[in-house]
């Protein structure tokens, strides 16, 4: 069957059998795939084998650009560009440039997390696949869904179908593109 | 002294290392103390070692307000990932009336020699070879706070208000071990709603008393909010030590999860940035102002009368880089936070320059005959050690005392379950 599907769909009826075949699923190898459910499941993360996020490096980054930004920007247009005097002080001092940073330390910051979040996830993302799945709306509601993507290396319709029904999934679809 | 210490222990037939350690503590403790007090009775001149004695009361009274404060938040905003810590710090809070015992020697000193320590309490006390105290229009126009009878009164009511919040908080918590009654949960929170704004007050008012007052000239608004960020950051930093020390005993092993470390880093970051914040503004408004009666009192911490660099501003570059910098960017990583022993490291780290922060608040109000800061490296550091082992040593004997009388975490409290199951 060489169909452009996307992957198997395979439904779960309680949080700790959605648990235990994700982490079988994950001890299998896989690293394309994904689980749907209507509540955050809390150590589901450590089940899918996920590590911790990296939205963490993209915040730093931006608050050390929105750091430098405010000392240079206050520098620049203070000491360097129109000089001028101001109640004494000098053309340039980090005191008073401060306030200036760190606000842009915590505006860039903020903007870099929102970014990196959406950056990271996929979105905005108006279509995926799954939703061509007639039953995905309950995944909002009372079931649980694994996911598994056709582009994952280790896919195989065949093992990747045995797998997921020893691992006590039911109703095991395949997915259109 | 009361009873239930030597009691409790045989009740419950819990560990007999804690309250061996109790007595080690109070050894080493009386110890400090007395060293402190040779160092008063042998020095010539006998000022160091009492400022210095005053940092070491001031730095454990801070820790104590802190854990009374963080108590209290927890109860007002019904938190639950803290429940097993909050128990740590109620008995903590037990150091108070000792802590007020430690803090009498410093009144009666005042009452027998007034103008010692806070020099405004002489009336003739001379500045500086032109006027007197009584003369002076500053001290005159603040007089109707800065005088002995208000000061001796306030501290004496800091202290009651402070072991009589404790006493209430500490009783409805430990009495629900036994009965369970959820509405001790509601009367703790009653008592921090009236608690929280008597205990900003109180810190407030203590800090101007015992610290600013030294140079009762300056004026600060931010003075009580620098003081209540180093006790959060002291209450956390301790609960940080406990939580570790608990944990390798044994005792606390399958109660904390990363999780409790993780939060309770995030609010030691949090504090870290909150101290900057208002350390900073206090410098600023000062430095961009440019008002002689405000910027003295950091001049006494940067320059002597000649115009040469002091000791203190390289104690100022202390704090900002080791008060702020360094824990602030150690703080921001996950891996630090979570890691028993970095962040254990970092809590202490913190816990040092926390004094150094009391240091650089108090002893520079010592001054030679050209009203310069006498330096930081001299022999009052010997006594600001001695005074902090020795009032420490008594705090954490009256915490080690409380820890057996109690069961080790609030196990009817109604949020102990989803405590023990904290997660991100």
């Amino acid at each position: 069957m060489a169909t452009p599907n996307y992957g198997l769909i395979a439904t779960f009826d309680s949080t700790p059998d959605l648990y235990h075949a994700a982490e079988k699923v994950r001890d299998a190898g896989y690293k394309n795939w994904d689980c749907i459910t209507p509540f955050p499941v809390h150590g589901l993360d450590k089940a899918m084998g996920l590590r911790r996020s990296t939205v963490p490096r993209i915040s730093l980054a931006g608050g050390i650009t929105g750091f430098c930004t405010g000392m240079s920007m206050i520098w620049w247009t203070g000491a360097y560009d129109y000089q001028i005097t101001v109640g004494g002080k000098p053309l340039f001092s980090p005191m008073f440039a401060f306030p200036v940073s760190y606000e842009l330390t915590i505006l860039f910051t903020a903007f870099a997390t929102i970014g990196g979040m959406f950056f990271l996830n996929g979105l905005p993302m108006h279509y995926h696949p799954v939703l061509k799945y007639d039953q995905i709306k309950r995944g909002m509601d009372d079931t649980f869904f694994i996911v598994i993507e056709a582009r994952d290396p280790r896919f195989n319709l065949a093992n990747t179908k045995a797998l997921l029904e020893q691992a006590g999934g039911k109703e095991i679809k395949e997915l259109e593109a | 002294m009361s009873t239930h210490a030597a009691t409790a222990p045989a009740a419950l037939a819990t560990d007999s290392t804690s309250s061996s350690a109790a007595t080690k503590a109070l050894i080493i403790g009386i110890a400090g103390l007395v060293l402190t007090g040779a160092g008063i009775a042998l020095s010539p001149n006998k000022h160091g070692p009492v400022m210095s004695y005053l940092v070491g009361v001031t730095y454990w009274t801070a820790i104590a307000i802190g854990m009374l404060m963080m108590v209290m938040i927890h109860h007002i905003v019904d938190a639950s990932w803290s429940v097993v810590i909050r128990r740590q710090w109620e008995h903590g809070l037990a150091a108070f009336k000792w802590l007020f015992v430690l803090f009498l020697p410093l009144l009666v000193l005042s009452l027998l020699k007034p103008g010692y320590i806070w020099p405004w309490m002489d009336l003739n006390h001379v500045l500086h070879g032109h006027e007197t105290v009584g003369s002076d229009v500053l001290y005159q126009k603040k007089s109707g706070f800065l005088n002995t009878p208000l000061f001796m009164g306030m501290t004496v009511g800091f202290f009651i208000i402070w072991v009589w919040l404790s006493a209430r908080l500490r009783k409805a918590s430990f009495t629900q071990d036994s009965d369970g009654n959820a509405a001790w949960t509601k009367t703790n929170r009653v008592n921090s709603a009236m608690g929280l704004p008597l205990g900003a007050l109180t810190l407030t008012f203590a800090a101007v008393y015992w610290v600013k007052s030294l140079e009762y000239h300056w004026f600060s608004t931010m003075y009580g909010v620098w003081f209540f960020a180093n006790c959060m950051r002291g209450a956390l930093c301790c609960g940080v030590v406990i939580m570790v020390w608990l944990y390798r005993r044994g005792d606390y092993k399958g109660i904390l999860n990363t999780n409790h470390f993780h939060s309770i880093g995030q609010l030691m970051l949090a504090f870290t940035v909150f101290w900057a914040y208002v350390t900073f503004s206090q410098y600023f408004l000062i430095w961009n102002a440019n008002v002689p009666e405000e910027t003295f009192w950091y001049n006494l911490r940067e320059l002597n009368h000649d115009g040469t660099t002091n000791q203190w501003w390289y104690v100022g570059l202390v704090l900002v880089f080791g008060h702020f910098v360094i824990p602030f960017c150690a703080l921001l990583s996950y891996r630090f936070k979570v890691t028993q022993h970095i962040i254990r490291r970092i809590a202490f780290w913190v816990l040092t320059v926390i004094l150094v922060d009391m240091c650089y608040n108090i002893l520079p109000a010592l001054k030679d005959v050209h009203g310069d800061s006498l330096p930081f490296l001299s022999i009052n550091l010997l006594w600001v050690l001695t005074s902090v082992i020795g009032v420490g040593g008594v705090c954490i004997w009256a915490y080690l005392r409380s820890l057996p009388t109690t069961k080790l975490i609030p196990i009817r409290d109604p949020r102990i379950r989803e405590c023990l199951t904290h997660h991100e």
